[in-house]
């Protein structure tokens, strides 16, 4: 994708903590990427058995139908979203 | 024990009585433990496609969980169809295979595949054991999980070593409870007495939801003028005298304009599949909507709901009901309106009289439905017959209609009617295939003769791949394109070299007889119907297009006279 198809995209922060089972992070950007949305930044953390994962994600569709169908996922544990924000390069345009 | 028998002990527990398999390498200790287990009826399908699409017809028939196995590699690729079908229709389904063992995961040993990875997009969940110790826990949560909510395939891949280690663990597993969810039905109930023309939708929502006896009640109760998805047809009974038949690509004209023209859509247990809604923006353009669904995720996926209740479809049926009976919906003209409509423009039962001419599809299958007794269980495959059947046979129950709805898997229906067979051993099973969908799965019939099942397979052999023959006519300027199939193999013939006796028909004065045949054999039987290969199903609206815009038969004869005419 270029960079120009970017720059009107809203960029929305998640935080999602999930069990730490196999293919776990997979499973979640498998989501993200089926369901329309790219990956802008990651960060994963550990402890106990449970991932905590932020991430920046792009995308056009509603976002609230990314967020049930990630909660809909077994090992997910919670979705949060912050608020929306339009991409910084669309901000400048 | 070890981790094969723990599988088997599962089993038991849930009291799975039947699975369909395929054995091989890495899978070889549940094979070893299956020889001392008479009480797990395993079924060696013919490929393990077979295998998962037999799973899937058991659980459609039954309404329990259908379960199938195969080894690592290339045993597991072949599933894929099968589970990406169940999972696309949503069948509650536990798949297990066996994988190389966890030392050798990621050296490219042999017969190794990522499982996991490659199937992540067709699971409702899936596990890697790695350990023999977690899996009396996964088998237990995996069991669950497919049948709860919105059942699902839930695929458990096993290294070898875990089958074969000991462990006394026990299996721990305590279901989450559902979230509550307050349902706003009071709003629902007002909105639907506001009303002057609601039109109650359902889909397959309702049978996965085992809501079957629920709905009718409801349906009865509020007597609203009613359309069924592709995988609802059933839902309403043959006898509801407010069904207008399915909606859609190839729905009823009725159905279809009682939702252009309706003022709220009560969708319950649908999920407004595109080949159901058409172009969604002239989809029901001045209905409200409520939407009533065990998934929340589909709320608003694609249409916007205006009241949207998340939970157990029987109990808010119930509740539906009860609020309908004291004070009946005030929606008579709607009623009649609908009524018309349904005496116009419902799916005629296209008799053809003319005892030398040729089978028509919708003809035959009217008479199917006339003459099969009333506890039969049809499996369809993909294609012209799959909609005919959709169109012309009355259907009484959804467990009586497995039709691949989401996926649309050529194919799906010989394996499917086995596992129906498997689950309803008294009832009648037949398989209505077409000539392409038929040879997708056509080494089944080995495993058709191997159990001796009285599964009855009718062939309606138009000598090409006739829906997409169709769509080249219609919409690509008749260009036809590798849809030929006038080399076909002698049906009758291949039957017969499974031994399995067959029979051709292709005159309508055969039709009746041909079906009393199969139908009266004590056994398996093959019937071969060759039908014309110009025949179309009509209506259809051009994929893409909205469901206003239906081309029948006469429309387009116009059409070409005027073209011809220019
Ligand atoms: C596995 C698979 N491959 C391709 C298709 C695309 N497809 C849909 S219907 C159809 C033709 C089916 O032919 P046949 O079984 O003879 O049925 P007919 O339409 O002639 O009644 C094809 C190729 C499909 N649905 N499934
Ligand atoms: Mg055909």
């Amino acid at each position: 994708m270029t960079t120009e198809s970017n720059c009107e995209t809203p960029s929305y922060d998640i935080t999602c903590r999930m069990s730490h089972e196999a293919a776990a992070l997979e499973r979640l950007c498998q989501v993200v990427r089926v369901r329309g949305f790219r990956i802008a930044q990651m960060a994963v953390d550990s402890a106990d058995g449970t991932l905590n994962i932020a991430l920046t994600i792009q995308g056009k569709r509603p976002v609230a139908m990314l967020q049930s169908q990630l909660e809909k996922l077994h090992t997910v544990a919670e979705v949060k979203f912050a608020a929306p924000v339009v991409a910084a390069a669309s901000r400048i345009a | 024990m070890n981790g094969a028998q723990h599988i088997l002990q599962a089993f038991h527990h849930h009291n799975i009585e039947t699975v369909f398999g395929y054995p091989g390498g890495c899978i070889m200790p549940l094979y070893d433990a299956l020889v001392d287990d008479v009480s797990v009826e395993h079924v060696l399908c013919r490929h393990e496609q077979g295998c998962a699409l037999a799973a899937d017809g058991y659980a459609r028939a039954s309404g329990k969980l259908g379960v199938c196995i195969a080894t690592s590699g290339p045993g597991a690729t072949n599933l894929i169809t099968g589970v990406a079908n169940a999972y696309q229709d949503s069948i509650p389904m536990l798949v297990i295979t066996g994988q190389v063992p966890s030392a050798l995961i990621g050296t490219d040993a042999f017969q190794e595949t990522d499982v996991l990875g490659m199937t992540l997009g067709i699971v409702k969940h899936s596990y890697l054991a790695e350990s023999a110790d977690e899996l009396p826990g996964i088998l237990e949560e995996a069991i669950e999980l497919a049948q709860s909510g919105r059942p699902g395939p839930v695929w458990i891949d096993i290294p070898k070593d875990v089958l074969l280690a000991e462990t006394s663990a026990a299996p721990a597993y305590a279901p989450a409870q559902p979230k509550a969810t307050r349902p706003e039905l009071t709003c629902a109930i007002a909105m639907l007495r506001d009303a002057r023309k609601p039109l109650l939708y359902s889909g397959g929502g309702i049978s996965l939801a085992h809501a079957e006896d629920s709905f009718r009640e409801f349906a009865k109760c509020s007597e609203l003028p009613a359309v069924v998805t592709l995988k609802g047809i059933g839902n309403a009974g043959k006898h509801s005298a407010h069904n207008l038949g399915m909606l859609g690509m190839h729905g009823s004209r009725a159905a279809n304009r009682a939702v252009d023209e309706c003022d709220l859509l009560l969708v319950i247990g649908a999920r407004m599949d595109d080949r159901a809604t058409g172009k969604l923006d002239g989809f029901a353009p001045n209905a409200k909507t409520i939407h009533i669904d065990a998934d929340a995720s589909e709320f608003n996926k694609l249409r916007n709901a205006d009241i949207a209740i998340r939970g157990d479809l029987n109990t808010i049926l119930k509740e539906l009901t009860q609020a309908i009976r004291d004070t009946p919906l005030a929606i008579n003209d709607w009623r009649k309106q609908c009524q018309t409509w349904r005496t116009t423009g419902g799916f005629q039962a296209a008799d053809n009289e003319e005892p030398l001419a040729p089978i028509t599809g919708p003809a035959f299958i009217s008479q199917l439905s006339r003459t099969a007794p009333d506890d039969t269980i049809i499996a369809c495959d993909v294609g012209q017959h799959q909609m005919w059947v959709a169109q012309h046979y009355q259907f009484d129950r959804p467990r009586h209609h497995l039709t691949s709805g989401g996926l649309g898997t050529m194919g799906f229906g010989l394996p499917a009617a086995i596992g129906a067979q498997f689950a309803n051993r008294n009832s009648t099973v037949i398989n209505v295939t077409g000539d392409g969908s038929f040879m997708m799965n056509a080494q089944e019939l080995a495993t058709i003769r191997r159990y001796n099942l009285p599964v009855k397979l009718i062939i309606m052999d138009n000598q090409c791949l006739g829906m997409v023959r169709q769509q080249q006519e219609l919409f690509y300027n008749n260009r036809e394109s590798h849809i030929n199939l006038d080399d076909n193999p002698d049906f009758v013939a291949m039957a017969r070299a499974f031994d399995i006796p067959a029979l051709k028909i292709d005159r309508t004065d055969q039709v009746r007889r041909g079906i009393e045949t199969i139908l009266a054999y004590n056994g398996p039987m093959l019937l071969h119907v060759a039908i014309a290969r110009e025949e179309n199903v009509w209506p259809i609206v051009k994929p893409g297009g909205s469901n206003k815009e239906m081309i029948d038969e006469t429309r387009r004869t116009a059409a070409d006279k005027k073209e011809k005419i220019a």
